[in-house]
């Protein structure tokens, strides 16, 4: 009975397990048409059966792993999310050898995000973590090429280190509850020192995938050599999930242990650098990456705020929607556009829709109204100001005027004359789709925000 | 029938029309430009019609947004906003009118003053705080893209320089929304101007994050950096809708945020917020007389004319008498409306002279008035208001400043040194441009043409109207002030 009520609240992963291993052998007879289709119906169906649980709130399983408010929007945000970047895929390597193997590990590595979403236990936390880095390495790796093989290399060694670190530093919350699920962690107050050998160990953990300052080394690398669709897939999915994860951890630790503090820090370092780093960039997939490093400050934003705001938890949920449409269509376009900073000169002009898309997720990711980023970020703000870290929002506010210089270097050459061709290339159908869904997404969903989550 | 909405979103309609039409020739784009903008003055005719109410906003129109937040989409209209919203529509034709000579990249360019124009009217009328910053912002973002694409040869400078100024300047407004939101649970302006939402010291940061943004709005002393420069370089109709429309919305939000919402915190800074009026109608004054530039020196006698308005809002929260309250807060938004046609219309009659002779050098010309009778006497009447002739738009504005002041705080007075300063100044623009001796090189200059006659005239017409009988204006304004003065 209670097997059976836990299997029928896990239907969505569990589909999406089911697509990933039927894509897996679709791919053994080469069948790569057959694979995104199994990939695309799996997340589709697991999508839809998301959508009646919304309101549960649950835990299956002894209370290892969550159904409620976060992990059902991470799986609204990821799960479509994903969809989109499976065309993107198709859209870019499409005939080329192991395109099936690609799309496999796209949607397995999808699985481990959801298991990150949702976990209410440290060994899940593990389980995901180590479940989306193997996959995104493997996925890095894929070109085959000296630069991609590098970039893959240190993502390893990084993911194996802070994976190592965080194991170490759990046994510490072990310890201390006697228990590995998180809903016990109440029990740490009063331990200083426990608590913070395990928060140190979350931090890196997490920080590395979410790729917070000072652990974001790998990010910039590893979305310059993997292909772009891979970039983008990475750049939203798994650190989406890194920040759900942090909800799913922190929320129910005590906040006097000052980790607050030390997180907003490391949010007002993080966004400060990723703007500053960004600014200097010529290459557009290093320049998103670095942007992408700055906007996971602003996530932590929310994580800092977790347990004294009603606006965290679905600040967290709602800007993780937002950036996911406005990063991925952000990439889609640099698909269409070329990697170099460059390539965009004109493309405005020579086609304009498609440069009138870009202006805005660009301007989204700046945080201008009404678009989408801009009620993530405001719920964020709302927030941190909420939290008591009035100081933190107005770093992110002048943060915000550095993310315009940095946007405006994309912006201002894309309307200058150029002699550049843009021609339409190979797959470009599906990419433009790709970017028509995100675009309305950042546009629209915005002025509908009513039906977020909200506090 | 909802005219507030319909007016506000008809431009952004018609503009999402244009750009779905397959031909999207200039001179259709033209023709959807001055119908929409001409339907929308229409309609905020009708709104004039239905009248406001003492003490309340009238007309409101709401419906829920984000009912988790306490947001809603909330519009509605007081003595304050109905007038800025009548100049913003009247002003919003008149350049679609005067733009339709405008060839490179019609669509384009109809499309964003089209979104400028839904973004201005819904900046005067919304009555929710996210709401109004929505529109804020994205007029800002329609105002770039204008300069940096019809501008003159410095204009990526100037559109950078003016969009990085102004979206510094307008992120504060934001944090001063959250802490109004967090200490009132609703984004309902109606319910932050009663003005008891903060109190203490979240009060005063409010403030001044606040009058920051606004005061790179108007633009004051010193942080008016950018106008000059967005002036120069912004296409014609751009520099009349930024000085007509969008430094209003400076003056607006320090009347309706920083004025209403936090009423104490406000006068007891009111000594330094007239200090910094005082200083940018003086200041404004001075530099504009050191340009050669006809359109530089315009841009700069804003920052002078803005000033007053400034010191008007201050001296009512510094008087204790509800009297001169009034008075000063009758001429304060007066002001606004009298700035609005006056410099919209210098704006034009400048920008019609450059396109004859691609200069505005003040030096360049000399007696063009035998030449150019039209333009010429347009200028002057419109130069002779502007630098505050009785029986013109700006006296009665700011004559009810000035007397303000002197019943509050007589030595805010020494700014009336500034009208002597824009005296000369215009009137050595008049002598160097339409008087003396003819410059050859123009001896073939055509007069204005009917066109552009049109879109003169009603400018001209409304600033001798306000300036001998402005009872039919300041009765609107006076409603509502009367109130506030309280």
């Amino acid at each position: 009975m209670e097997m059976g009520r836990d299997l029928a609240l896990l239907a969505p992963e569990l589909t999406l397990a089911a697509a990933a291993m039927l894509m897996i052998v679709a791919e053994m007879f080469r069948a790569a048409r057959l694979v995104l289709a199994i990939g695309l119906a799996g997340l589709a169906a697991a999508t839809l059966l998301t959508l009646p649980m919304l309101s549960v709130d649950a835990t299956v399983f002894g209370g290892t792993y969550r159904i409620d408010l976060i992990s059902g929007w991470a799986k609204l945000i990821l799960l479509p999310g994903t969809a989109l970047s499976l065309l993107l895929v198709r859209a870019e390597i499409t005939g080329r050898p192991r395109e099936g193997s690609v799309q496999s590990l796209v949607v397995l590595v999808t699985l481990g995000a959801l298991m990150l979403s949702g976990a209410g236990d440290m060994m899940v936390v593990v389980i995901g973590v180590v479940l989306t880095g193997l996959g995104s390495f493997a996925l890095v790796a894929w070109p085959r090429d000296d630069a991609a093989t590098e970039a893959a290399m240190k993502y390893l060694v990084f993911g194996a280190v802070t994976g190592s670190v965080m194991i170490y530093g759990l046994t510490f919350w072990f310890g201390g509850t006697g228990s590995t699920l998180f809903s016990e962690l109440g029990q740490l107050q009063g331990q200083t020192l426990v608590t913070i050998a395990g928060l140190i160990a979350i931090i890196v953990g997490l920080g590395y995938k979410g790729s917070l300052v000072p652990f974001h080394f790998w990010a910039p690398d590893a979305y310059q050599g993997a292909p772009v669709s891979i970039a983008a897939y990475l750049s939203v999915i798994t650190k989406a999930a890194a920040f759900f994860a942090f909800a799913q951890v922190l929320r129910d630790l005590p906040r006097d242990g000052g980790w607050p503090l030390a997180l907003a820090v490391i949010a007002a370092a993080t966004m400060t650098y990723g703007y500053l780093a960004a600014l200097v960039q010529t290459n557009l997939v290093r320049l998103i990456a670095y942007s992408s490093v700055a906007q996971s400050g602003y996530f932590l934003m929310g994580v800092v705020a977790l347990g004294a705001s009603g606006f965290a938890v679905p600040g967290i949920l709602v800007f993780a929607a937002a950036y996911v449409a406005m990063n991925l269509g952000a990439f889609a376009v640099v698909l269409l556009a070329g990697r170099d900073l460059g390539d965009l000169e004109g493309f405005g002009r020579t086609r304009p829709w498609l440069g009138a898309a870009m202006v805005v997720f660009l301007l989204s990711l700046t945080g201008i109204p009404p678009l989408f980023g801009f009620v993530g970020k405001f719920y964020l703000l709302s927030a941190a100001v909420e939290a008591g870290y009035l100081w933190l929002a107005i770093i992110g506010v002048l943060n915000s005027v550095l993310a315009l210089g940095v946007y405006l270097r994309l912006m201002v050459p894309m309307y200058r004359t150029s002699s550049t061709e843009h021609p339409s290339e190979v797959g470009a159908v599906l990419t433009q789709g790709t970017v028509v869904v995100t675009v309305l997404a950042t546009l629209l969903i915005g002025l509908a925000a009513g039906i977020l989550p909200g506090p | 029938m909802p005219l507030l909405t319909i007016a506000t979103f008809l431009p952004i309609l018609a503009g999402l029309a244009l750009m779905a039409l397959p031909d999207r020739s200039t001179k259709k784009a033209h023709t959807v430009s001055i119908a929409a903008t001409g339907a929308v003055f229409l309609i905020t005719l009708g709104i004039w019609a239905r009248g406001i109410v003492a003490g309340d906003f009238a007309q409101v129109e709401e419906i829920a947004w984000i009912p988790a937040i306490g947001a809603a989409y909330r519009l509605g209209v007081d003595g304050l906003s109905l007038p800025l919203v009548l100049l913003t529509s009247l002003l919003f034709l008149l350049s679609a009118l005067y733009s339709a000579r405008i060839g490179e990249r019609a669509a384009s360019y109809v499309v964003l003053m089209l979104m400028l124009e839904t973004a201005s009217l819904g900046t005067f009328m919304a009555l929710d705080g996210l709401l109004f910053y929505v529109f804020f912002e994205v007029s800002l973002v329609g105002m770039y893209f204008m300069i940096a694409g019809w501008g003159y040869e410095e204009r990526q400078r100037a559109a950078l320089m003016f969009f990085l100024y102004t979206l510094v300047g307008s992120l504060p407004l934001l944090l001063a929304i959250i802490g109004l939101y967090l200490g009132s649970g609703t984004f309902d302006m109606r319910v932050w101007v009663e003005g008891t939402t903060l109190g203490g010291l979240p009060a005063m940061l409010a403030l001044i994050a606040m009058l920051v943004t606004f005061a790179v709005k108007i633009p004051a002393f010193p942080v008016h950096t950018w106008l000059p420069a967005a002036h120069v370089q912004a296409p014609t109709a751009g520099s009349v809708i930024l000085a007509g429309v969008m430094l209003k919305f400076g003056t607006y939000g320090l009347m309706r945020f920083a004025y209403q919402m936090t009423p104490e915190a406000f006068a007891q800074a009111g000594q330094v917020i007239l200090a910094f009026g005082v200083v940018s109608a003086l200041y404004g004054a001075f530099a504009a007389l050191a340009q050669s530039d006809l359109k530089k020196m315009i841009a700069y006698t804003s920052v002078n004319h803005m000033g007053y308005v400034v010191m008007g809002v201050a001296i009512a929260a510094l008087a204790t008498e509800p009297r001169i309250r009034t008075i000063a807060l009758d001429g304060a938004t007066l002001q606004m409306v009298s700035h609005g046609l006056v410099t919209g219309a210098l704006f034009f009659l400048v920008g019609m002279l450059q396109d004859r002779a691609h200069t505005r050098g003040i030096g360049d010309f000399g007696g063009l008035l035998g030449r150019v009778p039209w333009l010429g006497w347009a200028f002057i009447l419109s130069a002779f208001a502007s630098l505050g002739l009785p029986g013109l738009a700006h006296f009665p504005a700011e004559f009810q400043i000035f007397l303000a002041t002197l019943n509050g705080m007589p030595w805010g007075l020494i700014a009336i040194l500034a009208i002597v300063v824009t005296a000369a100044l215009y009137l050595r623009a008049i002598a160097g441009v339409f008087l003396g001796e003819m410059n050859d090189k123009w001896a073939d200059m055509p007069d204005l043409d009917r066109r552009e006659k049109l879109v003169v005239l009603p400018l001209l017409v409304l600033t001798v109207l306000i300036g001998v009988a402005p009872g039919w204006l300041i009765d609107m304004i006076h409603t509502t002030m009367t109130g506030l003065g309280n």
